[in-house]
């Protein structure tokens, strides 16, 4: 390990001082650590020096020297330097508890970062509060930094090629959401169901719209967030779970009627048909469609089922 | 991350500080990136011997120990941490966002998040948000009472039959996970160790009485097998595959038309409410119990829709 770190400590600092494009062969010729290897192994050698460095969030880009002849890796020190957020050492030590207590990847999400911000002074004690966001942490950090560099992403959702300008993302009810822009539609979009995915070479491939507010696509509920034509359902709840149909309303509904019973009935605009049924399903027998009666046949369908 | 990569990590984010902060200890360097002094002295030992071509006194970087002082010199060309990379600013900018909406942020945090989306969203706070459903006040008093070593009671709905009990349970850990909150602890109403999701807990009294909270951090939340559990077999859709990942199932067939899955849960109305709310989209191959518990379950939900 210790030689593989010397030469790499020696390109990086090789790379950020030149100030031009450097060819592999001159860094062949030129950095300490890689001088005795030959053809094969130097290449072999310098690929993963490069993924290392790649890896670390570090930059570095293959720039044309001059025409015709070969091109050469740059690292500009701008691209490589942290943007220093200016934090106090109780902000990066809040940080860093806060990395310590929240999964994400399946692991804390990033003391490295925190060491690269300037460290903390790190508490032992024992925090009985977790959360876990999941594990798909490349794909996040991709379409993260599409929204941040205004990429376009290009991939398969539900079985259709698509080509999405990237807004920003929302962590809501455990899963990951997109929201995007496609052929001019507002569209939210389940990060897990991409079948695929790439983000576009070319930072500021498009202007942000003003009418897309991100926030407020990912609060509706599912069955607000449907392309159905919308229908008002009545929803009566039962007194012993009126309050955690309150709870997980969200968004106020388009009248609610306390009734003498302790039942409330309420009535919703729904555009997503088999999210609402979804929904309302989780009360048991503690709530009941009132109407319309395609709604009610809806759910009595789906608690029948095939079996 | 390789251990490589977070070594380097490690002395790419330790040079800038040292750098920026002349006459720094051993002791204040150690504490802040987490380095013993052993490991603090090897890694300056390798800086030393690292720099720029040609390699002699004046090229390579100065880094040793002096009373106790670190001192590094000639090596500007790392007086900057390498930046975030895109996966580092989601994890840690989601950790501290998850944390605020749990509402147990610190002014620390907030502050910290804030700074931090300047740097890494410039194009606006909406690029990345998380909501975990908070129901603050709950958390909040539950994550200090399992801090603090205090037993609760608590009101908890159980699902199905209804029916709100009140328990004593002490509080081990709050925990977010697949977009519920839980709450897992010594039951003293059941004499034993239970999970209770937040959003069915509809009030909680901390008491005066008190236990010992455990040394060290529970296990999130997940499944363990018991002698007592039912075993069903299910048939899933192509359309219902979440289902292997989100449930302790056992995949004993996957035919690409679809799966057939084991599961095994202690209470038999676990898999009945799942195969309702799937509708066509699985059915019941095997188990007694389940076949049992979906008819009851069946018969009392369809008996509300029975005009």
């Amino acid at each position: 390990m210790r030689n593989v770190l010397e030469r790499v400590l020696n390109l990086l600092a090789f790379l950020l001082t030149a100030g031009r494009p450097v060819t592999a062969e001159e860094i062949q010729m030129t950095v300490a650590g890689y001088d005795r290897e030959g053809g094969d192994a130097f290449r072999r050698m310098f690929e993963r020096d490069k993924d290392l460095l790649r890896r670390l969030g570090i930059p570095i880009v293959l720039q044309a020297v001059k025409a015709g002849a070969e091109p050469g890796y740059l690292i500009r020190p701008e691209d490589y330097q942290l943007p220093d957020p200016n934090l106090t050492d109780d902000e990066r030590a809040a940080l860093w508890l806060a990395a310590q207590v929240v999964r994400i990847g399946g692991g804390p999400s990033g003391p490295d970062a925190v060491l690269k911000l300037g460290g903390a002074r790190t508490t032992t004690g024992v925090e009985p509060m977790s959360a876990d966001l999941g594990v798909e942490v490349d794909r996040l950090a991709q379409l993260f930094a599409a929204s941040t560099e205004r990429r376009t992403v290009e991939g398969r959702y539900r079985g259709r090629r698509r080509r999405i300008e990237p807004y920003g993302m929302g962590h809501r009810r455990g899963h990951w959401y997109l929201v995007g822009v496609e052929d001019a539609d507002i569209r939210v979009y389940r990060v897990d169901r991409f079948e695929e995915l790439s983000v576009g070479e070319t930072p500021g491939a498009f202007e942000r719209r003003g009418d897309v507010d991100v926030r407020s696509e990912l609060d509706t509920q599912p069955w607000e967030a449907g392309s159905e034509e919308p229908v008002r359902v009545r929803l009566r709840v039962d007194r012993e779970m009126a309050w955690w149909a309150d709870r997980r309303l969200g968004r106020a509904p388009i009248s609610r009627l306390e009734l003498d019973d302790g039942a409330i009935e309420l009535e919703l605009e729904v555009t997503h048909l088999d999210a609402f049924v979804g929904w309302v399903l989780g009360f048991d027998h503690h709530a009941e469609v009132l109407g319309p009666p395609e709604m009610r046949a809806r759910v009595v369908d789906r608690i029948r089922g095939s079996s | 991350m390789s251990r490589t990569a977070t070594r380097l990590t490690r002395i790419l984010a330790m040079l800038p500080w040292v750098i920026a902060h002349p006459g720094s200890t051993v002791e204040e360097v150690c504490e802040r990136f987490g380095y013993t002094a052993r490991e603090l002295l090897a890694d300056l030992d390798l800086v030393f011997v690292c720099g720029l071509p040609g390699y002699g006194p004046g090229d390579l970087m100065v880094a040793y120990v002096e009373d106790d002082t670190v001192v590094v010199d000639t090596a500007d060309y790392f007086a900057s941490a390498p930046r975030l990379s895109p996966a580092e600013s989601l994890a840690l900018l989601a950790a501290g966002l998850t944390v605020v909406a749990s509402g147990q942020a610190s002014p620390e945090l907030r502050s910290a998040v804030d700074k931090l989306t300047r740097v890494v969203a410039p194009e606006g706070d909406d690029v990345l948000t998380v909501d975990v459903m908070g129901t603050s006040e709950l958390t909040t008093a539950l994550r200090d009472a399992a801090a603090a070593g205090r037993a609760v009671e608590i009101e908890y709905m159980s699902l199905g039959r209804g029916e709100r009990t009140t328990r004593v349970v002490e509080p081990w850990s709050v925990s977010s996970a697949m977009g519920n909150w839980y709450l897992t602890g010594y039951c003293r109403s059941a004499g034993d160790e239970r999970v209770f999701r937040l959003d069915r807990i509809r009030g909680v009294q901390v008491l005066d009485d008190r236990f010992e909270p455990a040394a060290t951090a529970p296990s999130p939340v997940g499944y363990t097998p018991s002698e007592d559990d039912v075993h069903a077999l299910l048939r899933l859709a192509p359309s219902a595959r979440w289902v292997a990942e989100y449930y302790p199932v056992e995949v004993v067939e996957d035919d690409g038309e679809g799966l057939t899955v084991r599961f095994a849960t202690y209470d038999p109305m676990v898999a009945a409410r799942l195969l309702i709310r799937l509708g066509d989209q699985a059915h019941l191959v095997e188990g007694v119990e389940v076949k049992a518990a979906l008819e009851e379950l069946r018969s009392r939900m369809l008996a509300r829709y029975a005009d």
